[in-house]
């Protein structure tokens, strides 16, 4: 009997590296512009170094980092479109910067500030050419477009013209035309960028739905913090190019948590908490608001002290926002990048 | 190629001529452009013709030349402009990360743009011409000069497409365009048979693409023109060759510049 074949994974990053060379900074005076003309000064910056994970099939992940951290290469690099220097790169067993056209029918891209609609015509129209594209056969593809746009509520919107279209209804119309093909995997770039509120949370919840529905595997990068607790289950944080934290969200929160947010409802007007790690945020009458680091002091034993001095009508106990996790994660990282 | 690689890019045309019937205010802007430059210098030769001066010895037969190039000049749609614009606001990716070939769909595209211009501005060509000369040439001229204008045509949205791909490097390709349009107006004979250059310009201009883009093409309207129709096609093959693998050249640089500079 044979054994049976090891499933593959949706992306597969071993020991991924990239670099850019980028010109540097215009020399001063006339004789060294000029030769710079001739030959530019160039640095290298190394974008992404040593990543390595892996994405099961079917997994909603959000992809973190600051500013220039090496998300968008990593995710051009997964769609095929730039190479990578060294390391290995494999999504769904493909190649991609060898087998961008098989990996093309597998895989949709979303880049939020991009468009890959015709912007004079009707979502419609691209829609059909991307049918054609990617080889859809004509029945299927109508069948497939009824289905999204449905799923999208696109209503009237596939037939007005995408100048007219708001920047939310233009992020639906984007989606569906990188779902059309059934990818198995989606990459999103920053999906809500600029989108109001309302509209953010449609789209949430629409990539949420579609991949629970299709299987659909999401690597999504933002800076919303948002869009990784609304979508995703799974966070990868890289910070200068290297893997900084890979897990579950609510073990980021675990790990990164140092405080929590406690409120206090009182039966008198003022409570007088002076224990070690403990800041009063705020304190107006009968009601003090706390930020407790929990390695110093446990709450058990601030809310005890708090008994102790009056009664307490009511209590709520916040995490901090994901927010300042990320931020505590990142400030670690540049203070030990400092250090070395 | 096979059907199912045709029907893809016949899908880049057929929607690039949809784009071009929603805008259709460049399109008829270059209509009046080319009404206005063609009864100025019908007026033009005119005079000259009448002061005696030997340039324009068939004044009638240089306005039907200039509706013939610049028929050509003005079907060929500017993809440059198109694909400069994608590579700076990123689109691009799109575009590369698509099951195609970048380089034919972006043709393709062009192709049907060329589709939607190429018999509107045949149209004014043939109609003012006539109404500001009252005279045709002969038929047979001119169905030599349709075909061979549509190639040349053609061939030259190829090298607008070479063009644009400058702008992975350039990020602004204008004043690539200026270069070339300059020299396009002197080595391609725009506005004049290259006949009446200097011989020296005219021996220049065998060894660039321009005299098969719009002097060769629209010579079979003079009474004289020395191209043949055998030498233009042959000569309009050799450059569709070294268009296409010039255009693949520099893709292929594009791409490695863009992994190399991150685009």
């Amino acid at each position: 009997m044979q054994p049976a074949a090891a499933p593959v994974n949706a992306v597969e990053l071993n020991h991924l590296s990239k670099s850019f060379r980028v010109r540097r900074a215009r020399s001063e005076g006339v004789a060294a512009r000029a030769r710079d003309l001739f030959r530019p000064r160039t640095e290298t910056v190394l974008a992404v170094d040593r990543l390595s994970f892996s994405i099961a099939p079917g997994e909603r992940v959000a992809f973190i980092g600051p500013n220039g951290a090496g998300k968008s290469t990593t995710l051009k690099i997964l769609a095929g479109i730039l190479q990578p220097d060294a390391g290995e790169v494999r999504v769904f067993g493909l190649v991609p910067s060898r087998q961008r056209r098989q990996l093309a029918f597998q895989i949709g891209t979303v880049f939020g500030q991009r468009s890959q609609l015709w912007y004079q015509l009707p979502p419609r129209d691209t829609f059909e050419l991307l049918g054609r594209v990617y080889e859809i056969d004509a029945r299927a593809h109508r069948r497939r477009m009824g289905a999204l746009a449905s799923v999208f509520e696109l209503g009237t919107l596939i037939d007005t013209p995408v100048r007219h279209l708001s920047l939310g209804e233009r992020m639906r119309c984007e989606i569906v035309a990188s779902l059309l093909h059934s990818p198995r995997m989606l990459f999103l770039d920053e999906p809500t960028i600029g989108l109001d509120v309302s509209a953010k949370a449609v789209i949430r919840e629409l990539l949420w739905t579609e991949s629970e529905r299709a299987g659909v595997t999401l690597l999504l990068t933002s800076h919303d913090t948002g869009d990784m607790e609304r979508v995703c289950t799974r966070v990868i944080v890289i910070h200068g190019g290297r893997l900084l934290w890979d897990g579950a969200i609510p073990a980021l929160r675990r790990s990164y948590l140092k405080a929590k947010r406690v409120t206090l409802w009182s039966e008198t007007e003022h409570l007088e908490l002076t224990l070690p790690g403990v800041r009063v945020l705020s304190s107006s009458s009968y009601r003090t608001e706390l930020e407790i680091a929990l390695e110093i002091t446990p709450l058990g034993q601030v809310v005890d002290a708090a008994l102790r001095q009056a009664a307490i009508r009511d209590m709520a106990i916040e995490d901090a926002p994901l927010d300042d996790v990320i931020r505590a994660l990142y400030a670690d990282a540049d203070r030990r990048s400092e250090m070395s | 190629m096979t059907a199912t690689r045709i029907a893809k890019y016949t899908a880049f045309s057929r929607i690039a001529v949809a784009h071009a019937r929603r805008e259709r205010g460049e399109l008829y802007g270059r209509v009046a452009f080319f009404a206005v430059i063609l009864g100025v210098f019908s007026s033009l030769w005119r005079a000259v013709a009448e002061a005696g001066m030997p340039v324009a010895a068939d004044p009638k037969a240089l306005v039907w030349y200039l509706a013939a190039t610049e028929w050509i000049l003005l079907s060929a749609p500017p993809i440059h402009i198109e694909i400069q614009e994608a590579i700076r606001r990123g689109d691009v990716v799109y575009r590369l990360g698509r099951p195609v070939s970048y380089v034919i769909a972006e043709f393709a595209a062009g192709l049907g743009l060329l589709a939607v211009r190429a018999p509107l501005l045949g149209l004014t060509a043939f109609l003012c011409a006539f109404a500001f000369t009252g005279w045709t040439p002969p038929l047979g001229a001119l169905v030599i000069v349709v075909p061979f204008g549509l190639v040349a045509a053609a061939l030259m949205t190829g090298l607008y497409l070479w063009i644009g791909l400058l702008a992975f490097w350039l990020q602004d390709v204008a004043p690539v365009f200026w270069v070339w349009q300059k020299l396009m107006f002197v080595l391609g004979g725009l506005m004049l048979p290259l006949e009446l250059y200097p011989r020296f310009i005219q021996r220049v201009a065998t060894f660039t693409p321009f005299p098969v883009l719009l002097a060769g093409p629209a010579s079979f309207v003079l009474p004289n023109g020395i191209v043949t129709p055998g030498v233009l096609a042959r000569n309009l093959v050799i450059w569709c060759f070294v268009t296409t693998f010039a255009v693949c050249w520099i893709f292929r640089r594009a791409t490695s510049a863009l992994t190399i500079n991150g685009g």
